[in-house]
């Protein structure tokens, strides 16, 4: 267990690097809130009723969606892509320690350097600047911490998948642009899913990519709680476990074939 | 040999050697029109459920987005690499275009070119053909000839702006992380309508980072619209104006930073 921790250090001090790019990030990240704040100001003040919920719940929603896209996203695909297209993933394959695991102890030291360095503190500012609210109570705000692990796992290992793809392909990068577009899409992370038209919130209802957004996102807000906020984690937990066991499956049937170019 | 020449051969061996990745260039614009038809296809869904966005249609930002991805286009086919000017900086590159007896920027622009710009350029022939049909217009060779310009002063708007970021490379080394910044500013004014923000956010795209003159103010005289910007109308007018006081702008950066790079020593 410490091997995954000192994994989990070193993705976090790799990170904390780059000072400038904190600022830059910090404040493009905070331009992308005000955007998704004025949309919502801009509609709610138009339609008032047409919410269910109060404007201060929509912006929070809305703003909530900026900050955790910005970080919680770890991008294993590029790591994973980049490793096999360069062939330094023979270096990654001689550690003793699993890679599945490795790659989960390396995304998770990631998430939580951008949670606690890079969110907190830009959601922070965002409170402050947006008129953001906090969770209901405070299990609202517990059950929004476990459902926010929960979804990472599910985006991880969806990450996971993707990068395997890399090697048959070498290349992820377009079909990364069009993955990305989708998540951002039926995840949620910009417009909740009631928003949708009936058919295509069907769709969003059985893909896992709720799980990333939508579900914690809406703990938070308070329009998940009780039973339904028990019956999401749920979800999440389940939708965890397939893909884990998929990338397992994924990786144990890439690991057999894999030939390693250059290297 | 003239620079345009030079530039036209250069641009020439750059396909040819592009088009050794020809899987490559269709899973590349598969990839770009899925994800602009997913992202145009999220605000669409969003502004038809409130019938508008502050008295903008569905149709009036899609133009918009179209517009914006029209100027881009030429940008993403032909300026692209001027992002990565730091690395060529680092690698020592740069220095090959200094001791050629031609233009540094010719032979840095004829550099490179990217067929993924072809797929951005799709999507804006698309998009506007869609808008120009659901709502209802119909122009006048004028317009059709402003819309050619102001495409065209997007191009140089958002050329301008790169290179003038690039430039800052030839001071610190570094210059690629001012750029997603710059990026995001282009991503509002590219998907949202900019008269939902505020004043503040208004003056800085229309004066200091100039992005809103890629589509939104000649969109307003396309559209007619003028009577959102009240005294300000001429605005709509402006774009290839504020292209051209861009090129000089940068021209002049360009020409600074040259002169750091050769007493620096390289």
């Amino acid at each position: 267990m410490s091997m995954f921790w000192s994994f989990t250090r070193q993705a976090f001090h790799n990170t904390v690097v780059y000072r400038v790019e904190f600022w830059m990030r910090l404040l493009s990240i905070l331009l992308a809130m005000y955007s998704i704040r004025s949309v919502w100001y801009v509609l709610y003040t138009q339609q008032p009723d047409a919410f269910g919920l109060s404007l201060g719940q929509m912006v929070t929603y809305g703003v909530l969606g900026m900050a955790l896209h910005a970080f919680i996203d770890t991008g294993s695909e590029w790591y994973i892509a980049t490793q096999v297209r360069t062939g330094a993933i023979d270096t990654d394959l001689l550690k003793p320690i699993d890679f599945h695991v490795h790659m989960l102890a390396r995304n998770l030291g990631e998430m939580l350097f951008g949670l606690g360095v890079m969110a907190l503190p830009t959601y922070a500012i965002g409170y402050f600047l947006f008129g953001l609210q906090l969770p209901p109570d405070g299990m609202a705000g517990a059950l929004f911490i476990v459902s926010l692990f929960l979804g990472f796992l599910v985006q991880f290992h969806l990450g996971f998948l993707l990068g395997a793809v890399a090697f048959a392909t070498l290349d992820i990068r377009s079909i990364a642009w069009a993955y990305f577009a989708v998540v951002s899409f039926f995840s949620g992370q910009v417009v909740p899913l009631w928003m949708f038209p009936d058919a295509l919130r069907a769709v969003a209802e059985v893909l896992p990519l709720q799980a990333v957004y939508y579900i914690p996102m809406s703990i938070y807000i308070g329009t998940f709680s009780g039973p339904a906020a028990w019956s999401a984690l749920g979800f999440q937990l389940l939708w965890a476990a397939i893909l884990a066991l998929c990338a397992r499956l994924a990786w144990g049937f890439v690991h057999k074939r894999l030939t390693v170019q250059g290297g | 040999m003239n620079p345009v020449q030079l530039y036209l051969r250069l641009v020439r061996i750059a396909i040819q050697s592009r088009l050794q990745y020809r899987a490559d260039f269709v899973t590349g614009v598969i990839g770009v029109i899925v994800m602009n038809v997913v992202n145009i296809g999220l605000i669409a869904i969003l502004i038809n459920r409130f019938t508008n966005l502050n008295g903008w249609t569905a149709w009036e930002v899609l133009f918009l987005y179209s517009l914006w991805i029209l100027g881009h286009s030429l940008f993403s086919m032909f300026m692209w690499h001027m992002r990565t000017l730091e690395d060529y900086l680092v690698q020592g590159t740069f220095d090959l275009f200094l001791i050629r007896p031609a233009s540094p920027f010719v032979l840095f622009l004829g550099r490179e070119v990217q067929y993924l710009g072809i797929a951005d350029f799709a999507i804006g022939v698309g998009g506007l053909s869609l808008s120009y049909t659901n709502l209802h217009l119909s122009w006048g060779p004028t317009d059709w000839l402003f819309l050619v310009l102001a495409i065209l002063a997007g191009t140089l708007i958002e050329m301008t702006i790169t290179l003038m970021i690039a430039c800052i490379a030839f001071w610190t080394g570094r210059s690629r992380r001012a750029n997603g910044l710059v990026m995001q500013l282009n991503v509002m004014v590219q998907y949202y309508p900019l008269d939902i923000f505020g004043t503040v956010f208004r003056v800085l795209v229309t004066s200091v980072v100039p992005v809103a003159f890629m589509n939104y103010y000649p969109a307003l005289m396309l559209l007619g619209k003028l009577d959102r910007i009240g005294e300000w109308w001429f605005l709509a007018y402006l774009s290839p104006v504020v292209a051209l006081i861009m090129v000089a702008l940068s021209a002049g950066v360009w020409r600074l930073a040259l002169r750091r790079y050769s007493s620096s020593g390289g």
